[in-house]
């Protein structure tokens, strides 16, 4: 219990630090830090239907961080969430696509399921080349990022065009209305029942499986699990798929729900705010639903910041960084100190 | 006769060494004359290796003062010690295997011979001090070849390669067979013959009584004894210094009180115990291996036509230098190395394809070598550690209940007698001899049959290695199968009811209570 509370208080240090941070570095350059903590707390939490907004954003990102939540404990450094979720929009696209005149219903399911699979199977081939190889996730799942961008925007410039559009964006026709899960508030039956859905499957794999069990193990220790008869390729493998379905899923509740149709490059930094949603909520589940609210909260308030502040809507972004940045660090402000060795490091 | 502060070539007063609210040494204060060995004994954790790293400047003591041949030095610096002639031989070696001896003799002494050099001009260099330090192998000759006794001989040389005054070796008879260490005490003499201050870290009082000139005792970080002048010593005497007032083995009132007497004296290694054939083994074959090869490891070990049988109720052990094939054994037994020949059965049934986890189904368990990264995940919950076997015996998506899981570790472990904070505690939280009653906890239970137990009681102290001692005889007189891997004789014979001896991968030897050390030493190097 001891050691949540510390989780806790640390995650939120970290955050208040970077919120200071960057408060500072815009009241140098200029602007003003109590307008920016206005807009954000204005934006994300105060003004009328910010917490539908918040979770217009919250819910999508909550579920690819599921994802990386299982992968990351099994000690699999799956960065790859972006190109996934990407993977996952376009299966979902390609779904609707082939299947025009089928029933709603059914074909919102399928969509579902191809984005699932669309997904699981770009997080398949880094996950298998680093158990047969011991390639570096890291790298594949990040190049897969520029590859899964990259074919989106031929996607939607080519093969899944909207001829009618006239954007700068190219994007794909719009999914027709049955189809979609949501409307353009992002908010419905839906979308908060696929995420409670995920949040609870992800929550008992977690912390009522073998498989939760002997993936933290594994990913603490990898040998020792060996000693004991895991094999690592299948633990492995699922962590990767599993990771790589939850963000195709969560591609799919972008399409069919607030976009309602596939734009190239959309929600640039949602990968990235997923692997930081699951790092400051320490990779526990239960933590990541306050923490995707939160980051949730962030981005429908970078909305609010040209409007009330005068910021650009980036800002949101070097807050993000700046989270990252210190969470990533791993290291707390007391840890600083010089901590004596432990009895078992010694011989 | 301890010799004063002033004339001793190594004095330390009042030395103390903390790490965090642990006290590893606890105000020690010792003289050694010059020109003596002086042996510092004690069990494990008693704080032996902490002494000689404090004295060779590695670590720096929390309080305390170290003076070399009178003058005080400035503690925790190890050039500072080195410089004023102190140089330490560690237990495991550290010289680069890729390099050649020459090489390794310069290595550590930059700056005196200008940067560049050429393989002839250093051996030539070389050739001399280790000729006279009776190196028997070419100055040419990589260290990653050199059988350890050479190793360890040309670590000592190159200790002395300086001006090396106080010489500090850290149980340097750990990795060698019964005559190399012969010889090694004998190299030790002539050194001090020649005006080298020997100070020697042993375990084992009959290596103490053969090569010291003085003894001194350490026991929970503190000076019990000495310096004493060895002759005037018994063996009784010093065990009863190493164990202190308290009586070690739990196993009272369970075994024979003549095994106990053995287990006694292989415990301080007072006398070689002979074993003793007070047990028969059943008919019944748990484990059979035969002709058992595997390709060489990455570190040249391999097993060639190894024939094994393991009975129900039969303690096989395996002795051998270290790295004669022990890992490769554990390793095929487990099916973590695929055999290029020969076949594994258990319980009659062939297991050599079965994976680990079938392996571990019918019974298999396994101790292995590296406690703490094998056997344990320190950061993980001692629940979890205890729990993994028996998850890994279902499919991973069957669904678990922790606080079952939770209380089936609490109740295990104290059945064991492992003291733990909590359940939910990192393995890391437990000293060494609880670590492993965990582990034993874990891979000892109602359906194991065959149970490999590798350098089991490495690192514990006397309590602990008598209570693994006594779980394993208990697991044997519930009919299983065992076999112990360790590299100290003195455990081996008292244990083994049968003796293998592996050497470079072969069965070199197979032999039966009472032990003798002679045969079975020269069976480990090969000269049979």
């Amino acid at each position: 219990m001891g050691g949540r509370l510390l989780a806790i208080g640390r995650a939120v240090a970290f955050v208040a630090l970077a919120l200071v941070l960057c408060g500072a570095i815009f009241e140098l350059a200029g602007f003003s830090a109590p307008d920016m903590f206005a807009a954000i707390l204005d934006g994300a939490f105060l003004s009328d239907g910010a917490l539908a907004h918040d979770l217009r954003w919250a819910c999508p990102l909550f579920v690819s961080a599921a994802g990386v939540i299982v992968a990351f404990r099994c000690g699999y450094f799956n960065v790859g969430a972006q190109g996934q979720f990407y993977m996952g929009a376009i299966g979902a696209t390609v779904a609707v696509a082939l299947l025009p005149g089928w029933p709603a219903l059914l074909v919102t399911l399928v969509a579902l399921l191809a984005a699932l699979a669309f997904g699981g199977l770009w997080a398949l081939w880094p996950g298998w080349l680093r158990i047969r190889s011991g390639t570096d996730e890291v790298i594949t799942t990040l190049m897969g990022n520029f590859i899964a961008g990259l074919f989106l925007i031929w996607v939607t410039s080519g093969p899944l065009k909207d001829p009618s559009g006239s954007g700068q964006v190219t994007s794909s026709t719009p999914v027709p209305a049955a189809i979609r899960i949501s409307t353009d508030t992002g908010v419905s039956g839906w979308i908060i029942g696929l995420t409670v859905a995920v949040g609870l499957v992800t929550w008992v794999l977690v912390n009522r499986t073998a498989f939760g069990v002997l993936g933290g193990l594994a990913g603490r220790n990898p040998v020792m699990v060996t000693w004991q008869g895991a094999r690592l390729s299948r633990l492995g493998l699922g962590a990767f798929v599993f990771s790589g379905a939850t963000a195709g899923l969560a591609g799919a509740m972008e399409v069919l729900g607030p976009d309602g149709r596939l734009v190239s490059g959309f929600s640039p930094a949602h990968g990235f705010t997923a692997v930081l949603i699951a790092l400051v909520a320490n990779l526990s589940v239960s933590g990541g639903v306050i923490v995707a609210l939160f980051f949730g909260g962030l981005a429908s308030a970078s909305l609010y910041l040209p409007v009330i502040a005068g910021l650009p809507s980036a800002a949101i972004d070097m807050v993000n960084a700046a989270i990252a940045l210190f969470i990533t660090s791993r290291v707390a402000p007391w840890r600083l100190v010089r901590v004596p060795r432990s009895r078992s490091e010694r011989r | 006769m301890s010799a004063s502060t002033a004339e001793a070539a190594l004095a330390c007063e009042g030395l103390t060494v903390r790490f965090g609210d642990f006290t590893a040494l606890a105000d020690v204060g010792l003289a050694f004359a010059p020109q003596r060995i002086h042996a510092v004994c004690g069990q494990n954790g008693a704080g032996k290796t902490t002494f000689a790293r404090a004295c060779a400047g590695l670590l720096a003591p929390s309080s305390g003062t170290i003076r070399i041949e009178g003058h005080q030095l400035r503690v925790g610096q190890v050039n500072a010690a080195r410089a004023a002639g102190v140089e330490l031989v560690h237990q495991s070696f550290a010289l680069p295997p890729s390099f050649t001896i020459a090489e390794a003799m310069e290595f550590g002494l930059q700056g005196q011979h200008g940067a560049l050099y050429t393989r002839r001009r250093l051996e030539e260099r070389w050739r001399g001090h280790l000729e006279t330090l009776g190196v028997e192998a070419k100055p040419s000759a990589r260290i990653r070849d050199l059988p350890v006794e050479t190793q360890q001989a040309v670590e000592i040389a190159r200790a002395l390669a300086g001006e090396a005054r106080v010489l500090i070796l850290d149980e340097p008879t750990a990795v060698l067979a019964p005559a190399a260490a012969q010889a090694l005490f004998a190299r030790l003499r002539r050194l001090r013959d020649s005006g080298v201050t020997i100070l020697v870290i042993l375990h084992k009082i009959r290596e103490v009584l053969a090569v010291a000139d003085t003894v001194s005792v350490l026991r929970g970080g503190r000076l019990v004894e000495g310096p004493a002048e060895a002759r005037d010593m018994t063996p009784a005497r010093l065990a009863q210094a190493i164990i202190g007032s308290n009586p070690v083995p739990p196993s009272a009132g369970r075994t024979a009180a003549a095994e106990e007497v053995e287990d006694l004296s292989a415990l301080v290694g007072a006398t070689v115990p002979h074993g003793t054939v007070h047990h028969r083994a059943g008919a019944q074959m748990i484990t059979t291996l035969s002709g058992v090869s595997t390709r060489p490891a990455a570190d040249g070990q391999r097993l060639e036509m190894v024939d094994l049988r393991v009975a129900a109720g039969e303690i096989i052990g395996i002795a051998g230098v270290e790295g004669n094939g022990q890992r490769p054994l554990v390793e095929a037994l487990a099916g973590l190395v695929p055999l290029t020949a020969g076949a594994i059965t258990l319980d009659g049934a062939a297991m050599t394809d079965l994976s680990l986890a079938e392996r571990r189904r019918r019974g298999l368990r396994i101790i292995p070598f590296e406690r703490n990264t094998e056997g344990l995940s320190l950061s993980s919950p001692l629940w979890e550690n205890f729990a993994a076997r028996q998850l890994l015996s279902h499919s991973a998506l069957r669904l678990i209940k922790p606080k079952m899981l939770r209380r089936q570790a609490r109740a295990a472990f104290e059945a064991w007698d492992v003291r733990f904070g909590a359940v939910d505690h990192p393995a890391r939280s437990l000293s060494g001899g609880n670590a492993q009653k965990v582990i034993l906890s874990r891979e000892i239970d109602a359906d194991a049959r065959l149970i490999i137990l590798a350098q089991p009681t490495r690192g514990l102290d006397l309590g602990a290695t008598a209570f693994v001692w006594h779980a394993m005889r208990q697991a044997r007189d519930r009919g299983l199968g065992l076999i112990l891997i360790s590299s100290d004789l003195d455990e081996l014979f008292d244990i083994a009811d049968r003796l293998i001896v592996l050497q470079g991968g072969r069965v070199a030897g197979e032999f039966r209570p009472p032990y003798d050390l002679g045969p079975v030493g020269a069976a480990m190097v090969g000269s049979h």
